[in-house]
């Protein structure tokens, strides 16, 4: 089937392969601190949808969306998914948006998606790279009452339908899931490509298109920490407390068996 | 990307959305397909395979980048091109090298001095990474005075006949073609020869103190016969070839930062955690007047570089300011390598950090593409009037 029309939710998040020395976490507001010099990226997770997306374009044709919601988006960072093959970008952005929780996301997102109009698939990373809840794609399912399939190490569309490979804990199982719907992806099915001059190139001719609540039907009260339904009661670093205790025994068998008593007091075996 | 830059005065606000996505797009690229190579072929002098990574780096583009896209090239700009010789280079300086021999050097003058069958025939080739080709100047006898070259071509009917040899030819053993300039009656020309050419041989230069993961070697160059359809006609001057070199020039005043940021970045890192007399050793006033001058330079050499960009891509850049950047970066990054190297005490001796490996390369740097007291005599000619490059005895 060609032309599928698809929407890919991706999100801005702090680098996580910034050192974690680099997080401040302000047990007081409940919030973490970057330094400056912590550059934003694309979710791993999300990615990895996006690259399920641009694969089905590769193979059957079809056209995608990019639907990012925040604060202050990086335009260098965001337009990553046009320069790999995205088709439009459409960014939620607005100071309202900041803090929300996975419900509001969705919600707001959810509420893009049905302004956008069309769409046969949207894909979402498995969760996001930075709270890991992975309740948003899910969530987008829920409000707009269509099927989800979650954990998608493959994505392939046959006679209209998209035919997925699910992630399991024993190995993976085949599914089918019509038109439209929402399918998560997880970091088994690949890395994006890598963004190519020409594509950075042609990129920078496209602006994305910018929606306040408004745009989208909702208030600034249904959005980011107004919107909120979950609160978060307390953020703070727990005290880690190592202590180093050397087994010994008169011979390495020894030690070892006089280590596994150990473990196995401490039940940790 | 594990790397995030040095940025003390603010020139990522300057940078156009696209100029830092080319950036991060080579550096997410090298991080995770070339750097993990490094180490080991600098070790053994094992040269990466550009066969196998070539096409792979032309895929990102960054073979051609300043090259129009209708001839298979990026259509970047100069800051571009500059961002990525930066990346390039904080990996291993080798790979500079070979991208600003193949965009500055070879497709450069393929595409300024070339007819349309030459650019159509080379141009998307080369910037696809599927052909390589190098670029025969520098001699055993002539390096600065390229205008004493010693390679001759003899016009014979339709046919040039070249006999010389060229020395120092960065991907020398690997080019599939190599661009090689000889002196005719009719003036410096540049000949287009393919590789097994009958008399035209290729060698590797091993035991190299620098650039141990490229291919460095010699052409050389017996009765080798051109058509005159692998000359290019545009190419007649020596200032021809100073425009070639100039493109590259540029390239190396900003992979001389990607050096020495990997070394800074390198010593700021372990001077916080190595711990001296009950303190982390960045603690003590020497270590720490080290690391800024450090920072001062890097700083300084970008500000630079990133001002002779734009100068490029308005057309105003003067050839002088180029040998400035490309002197003043030089030489910064040499001293960056050398403070890195000794902050980091005896492991930096190792090739497990980096600036030890950058030394190497940039005391190469240091010599090719016009050495460093070649570039203050065209700024000592440029200020005074008064050419000091030769003199009479």
């Amino acid at each position: 089937m060609p032309d599928v029309k698809m929407v890919v939710c991706c999100k801005q998040v702090p680098d996580p392969e910034a050192p974690p020395t680099a997080f401040k976490i302000d047990p007081t507001v409940n919030k973490v601190t970057l330094p400056r010099d912590i550059k934003p990226v694309i979710g791993q997770y999300d990615e990895f949808a996006l690259e399920a997306a641009l694969r089905i374009k590769d193979k059957v044709g079809g056209k995608i969306t990019v639907l990012s919601l925040g604060n202050n988006i990086a335009r260098d960072v965001i337009k990553k998914t046009l320069a790999v093959g995205g088709d439009e970008l459409i960014l939620l952005e607005d100071e309202s948006f900041e803090e929300g929780d996975s419900w509001s996301t969705a919600y707001a997102l959810a509420m893009a998606i049905k302004k956008i109009g069309e769409y046969d698939l949207i894909f979402c990373g498995r969760q996001s790279s930075d709270w890991d809840a992975g309740q948003v794609g899910l969530g987008i399912a829920e409000i707009l009452s269509i099927p989800a399939l979650t954990l998608a190490r493959k994505v392939e569309i046959i006679d209209g339908k998209a035919k997925v490979e699910q992630v399991i804990s024993d190995g993976y199982q085949v599914t089918e899931i019509g038109f439209p719907s929402v399918i998560t992806v997880t970091s088994e099915l690949g890395n994006l490509r890598y963004a190519a001059l020409k594509g950075i190139m042609a990129a920078a001719k496209k602006q994305p298109v910018v929606w306040k609540p408004a745009d989208i039907g909702l208030e600034p009260s249904q959005v980011g920490i107004a919107g909120r339904r979950v609160k978060l009661a307390k953020l703070f670093q727990p005290a880690k407390d190592a202590k180093c205790e050397i087994v010994e025994g008169e011979s390495p068998a020894e030690a070892g068996a006089n280590l596994a008593v150990k473990l196995r007091e401490a039940k940790i075996i | 990307m594990a790397f995030k830059g040095v940025d003390y005065y603010g020139i990522e606000e300057l940078l156009s959305d696209e100029e830092k996505m080319f950036r991060n797009a080579a550096r997410g690229f090298l991080e995770k397909e070339v750097e993990p190579l490094v180490v080991n072929a600098f070790h053994k002098e094992e040269l990466l395979n550009m066969k196998e990574l070539a096409p792979k780096m032309g895929e990102v583009g960054m073979i051609g980048a300043t090259i129009p896209q209708e001839y298979g090239g990026g259509g970047a700009n100069y800051t571009q091109f500059g961002l990525l010789c930066q990346e390039l280079e904080r990996v291993d300086g080798a790979l500079r090298s070979f991208v600003a021999v193949q965009s500055g050097l070879v497709m450069y003058p393929i595409w300024q001095f070339g007819t349309e069958e030459q650019k159509r025939k080379w141009l998307p080739q080369m910037a696809s990474g599927k052909i390589i080709g190098c670029f025969g100047l520098t001699e055993p006898n002539r390096g600065s005075d390229v205008g004493g070259m010693e390679t001759v071509a003899k016009k014979n009917g339709n046919v040039w006949v070249l006999n010389g040899a060229k020395e120092w030819i960065s991907e020398a053993s690997t080019a599939d073609f190599a661009l090689v300039y000889a002196r005719t009656d009719e003036g410096v020309k540049a000949f287009l020869i393919p590789r097994g050419t009958e008399g035209f041989t290729q060698t590797f230069t091993d035991k190299k103190g620098a650039m141990r993961v490229g291919d460095v070697g010699t052409l050389a160059l017996n009765d080798v016969k051109v058509p005159e359809e692998d000359v290019l006609p545009g190419s007649t001057r020596v200032k021809h070839v100073f425009a070639c070199l100039n493109q590259a020039r540029f390239g190396i005043s900003w992979g001389a930062i990607g050096a020495a940021m990997s070394c800074y970045e390198t010593a700021l890192n372990y001077t916080k955690q190595r711990e001296q007399f009950g303190a982390p050793i960045a603690a003590y006033q020497l270590v720490q007047r080290d690391l800024v001058n450090m920072l001062i330079e890097i700083t300084k050499a970008q500000l630079l570089s990133y001002r002779l960009g734009r100068l490029l891509d308005a057309g105003k850049a003067k050839h002088q300011q180029i040998s400035l950047a490309k002197k003043n970066n030089v030489e910064m990054a040499r001293m960056c390598a050398r403070t890195a190297r000794s902050l980091l005490g005896a492991n930096g001796c190792s090739y497990d950090y980096p600036p030890i490996r950058h030394m190497g390369n940039i005391e190469a740097v240091y010599t090719y593409q016009g050495t460093d007291f070649i570039h203050t005599l065209i700024l000592g000619q440029d200020i005074t009037g008064i050419q000091a490059f030769t003199r009479k005895l």
